[in-house]
C-alpha cells in the first residue's frame, strides 16, 4: 500500500472515529442523563463546564464509566490527534524518499505540534 | 449538588425537572447544529471555511463568549480539513512538501496566536478581538472579489528557493484534461504570510484558508487547485496546534465542540456536493453579503457601538 493511501484511510479513519464517538456521546447524555444541574449548565451560552475544568486522566475513567460528556471529550481528542499523526506519517514517507532536507522540516513540524500538546499545557497551569 | 432524592413524590418531581432541563438542552442543540450546517455550507461554497461564519453568528446571535465559539469553531476546521483531505491526497493535488515547509510557520504563528488571545482574554481587552475579527471577515471579502478567474497563473523563473526546498510538483488538470507542471517560488514571501496565517488562526479560531490561499497563489505563484488542497491539508494541522493550547485554556467547551464540529462537517459535506453543479455565481454574491454585514457587526461590537 502506497503511503498516500495510508494517509487517506488514516484521514476517514480519524474522522469517522472521533465522529461516532461524538454521535455516542451525545446519545448517552440523552439516554444517560446527567443531573438536571450539569445539563443545564451544558447547554447554557455561558457554560462553566469546559477543557479546562476536565482533566484528561479523567476523560479517560469517565468514558469507562459511559460518561456522555467524556466520550463527546475523547471524541475531540481524536479528532485532534488525526492532523497529527498525518505528520508523523510524512516522516515515515520523507525517510523512505531519503529526503534529508523535508525529513528535518516534517520533524520540527511535529515537535511544534508535541509542544502544543504536551509543553505548552504545563506552562500554562 | 443535586441529588436523588428519596421521597416518592419529589422524585416524581425530580424527573419532571430533569425532563424540562432534557428539553431544554435538546432545542439549544438543534439551533447550534442548524447555526453549524449552515455555516459549513456557506465556508464550503466560498472557500473560507465554516468557521469564519460561525464564531460571528455564535457570538452575535447566540450570545456565546467569543473563547467558547472560536474554540468550537477551530476543532470544527480540523474536522472538515481531515474530512476534505483524503479526496484532495487521492487526486494528487495536495503538495505535502510545500504544505510542510510553510507549517513550521503556521504551527509557529498558531503558537503565538493562541498564546496571544490567552492574554487578550486575561486582560479582558475582547473587543480587540471584535475588531481584527470584522477587519477579517471584511478582508475576506476582497479575495472573494478578485478571485482569479484563469486556471494556472503564468509561469515565474524559479528562484533558490525552488531548487533546494524542491517546490516544483505537478497534477492532472480534470477541466483542462492535461498533466500541469508548476513550480513554486518566493518561499520566503510564502513563509512570511503563513506565520501570519497562523497567528490569526490561533488568535480567532479560524483556519484562515484565505491568507494561505493568497500565501501560495499570489506570493508563490502556484495553480488554484494546488493553493486550495494545500491550503486544505495545512488547515488541519494549524488548528491541531492551536486547539492543543485552548484545550488548556479551557476553551472548548464539549456540548458546543461537539455539535459544531458534526454539524460543520455535515454543511461542508453538503455544500461540496452542490459546489460540482452550481453554474450560477449568485449564491456566492448573498454569502458576500452575508460576510459584510457579519464583518461591520463585529466591528461595531468591537467599537462598542452595537
Amino acid at each position: 500500500m502506497e503511503l498516500e493511501e495510508v494517509i487517506g484511510y488514516a484521514l476517514r479513519i480519524g474522522v469517522l472515529t472521533s465522529t461516532l464517538l461524538i454521535l455516542a456521546g451525545l446519545v448517552l447524555i440523552v439516554v444517560k442523563p446527567p443531573a438536571p444541574h450539569i445539563l443545564v449548565q451544558l447547554s447554557t451560552p455561558h457554560s462553566p463546564i469546559n477543557t479546562s475544568s476536565i482533566p484528561p486522566a479523567q476523560v479517560f475513567t469517565g468514558v469507562a464509566a459511559l460518561n456522555g460528556i467524556d466520550v463527546i471529550l475523547l471524541g475531540l481528542m481524536v479528532l485532534i490527534t488525526t492532523p497529527v499523526l498525518r505528520v508523523a506519517i510524512s516522516i515515515i514517507q520523507f525517510i523512505k524518499e531519503r529526503n534529508l532536507i523535508y525529513t528535518l522540516i516534517t520533524v520540527v513540524v511535529l515537535f511544534n505540534l508535541l509542544l502544543t500538546i504536551f509543553i505548552i499545557p504545563t506552562l500554562i497551569k | 449538588m443535586e441529588t436523588v432524592p428519596r421521597r416518592p413524590r419529589a422524585i416524581k418531581h425530580f424527573y419532571q425537572r430533569v425532563r424540562r432541563r432534557m428539553v431544554d438542552a435538546l432545542l439549544f442543540f438543534a439551533l447550534l447544529t442548524a447555526v453549524s450546517v449552515a455555516a459549513g455550507f456557506m465556508g464550503s461554497l466560498t472557500g473560507l471555511g465554516g468557521a469564519t461564519f460561525l464564531v460571528p453568528i455564535y457570538v452575535l446571535f447566540l450570545g456565546m463568549p467569543i473563547q467558547y465559539a472560536a474554540g468550537a469553531s477551530l476543532i470544527s476546521t480540523i474536522a472538515t480539513s481531515s474530512g476534505a483531505g483524503s479526496a484532495y491526497v487521492r487526486d494528487r493535488l495536495t503538495n505535502v512538501r510545500i504544505g510542510m515547509s510553510l507549517e513550521i510557520a503556521t504551527t509557529s504563528g498558531s503558537i503565538v496566536g493562541s498564546l496571544a488571545a490567552a492574554w487578550v482574554y486575561a486582560h479582558r481587552l475582547q473587543h480587540v478581538i471584535y475588531i481584527l475579527f470584522g477587519v477579517v471577515l471584511l478582508g475576506s471579502i476582497y479575495t472573494q472579489v478578485t478571485r482569479s478567474r484563469h486556471e494556472l497563473p503564468d509561469p515565474k523563473p524559479p528562484d533558490r528557493w525552488t531548487k533546494w526546498l524542491q517546490l516544483c510538483g505537478r497534477y492532472y488538470d480534470h477541466v483542462l484534461g492535461r498533466e500541469v507542471e508548476y513550480c513554486g517560488v518566493r518561499w520566503w514571501l510564502g513563509e512570511l504570510i503563513m506565520f501570519a496565517a497562523g497567528v490569526v488562526s490561533g488568535l480567532l479560531g479560524i483556519g484562515s484558508g484565505a491568507l494561505k490561499v493568497v500565501a501560495m497563489d499570489w506570493a508563490m505563484n502556484l495553480p488554484i487547485k494546488v493553493s486550495t488542497a494545500t491550503s486544505n491539508f495545512m488547515i488541519g494541522v494549524t488548528a491541531a496546534a492551536g486547539s492543543s493550547i485552548y484545550w488548556s485554556l479551557g476553551y472548548i467547551q464539549p456540548f458546543f465542540a461537539a455539535t459544531t464540529a458534526i454539524g460543520v462537517l455535515a454543511g461542508s459535506f453538503m455544500g461540496s456536493k452542490v459546489l460540482l453543479r452550481l453554474r450560477s455565481a449568485t449564491i456566492r454574491h448573498i454569502f458576500t453579503v452575508i460576510l459584510a454585514a457579519l464583518g461591520i457587526q463585529m466591528l461595531l461590537r468591537g467599537l462598542g457601538l452595537y
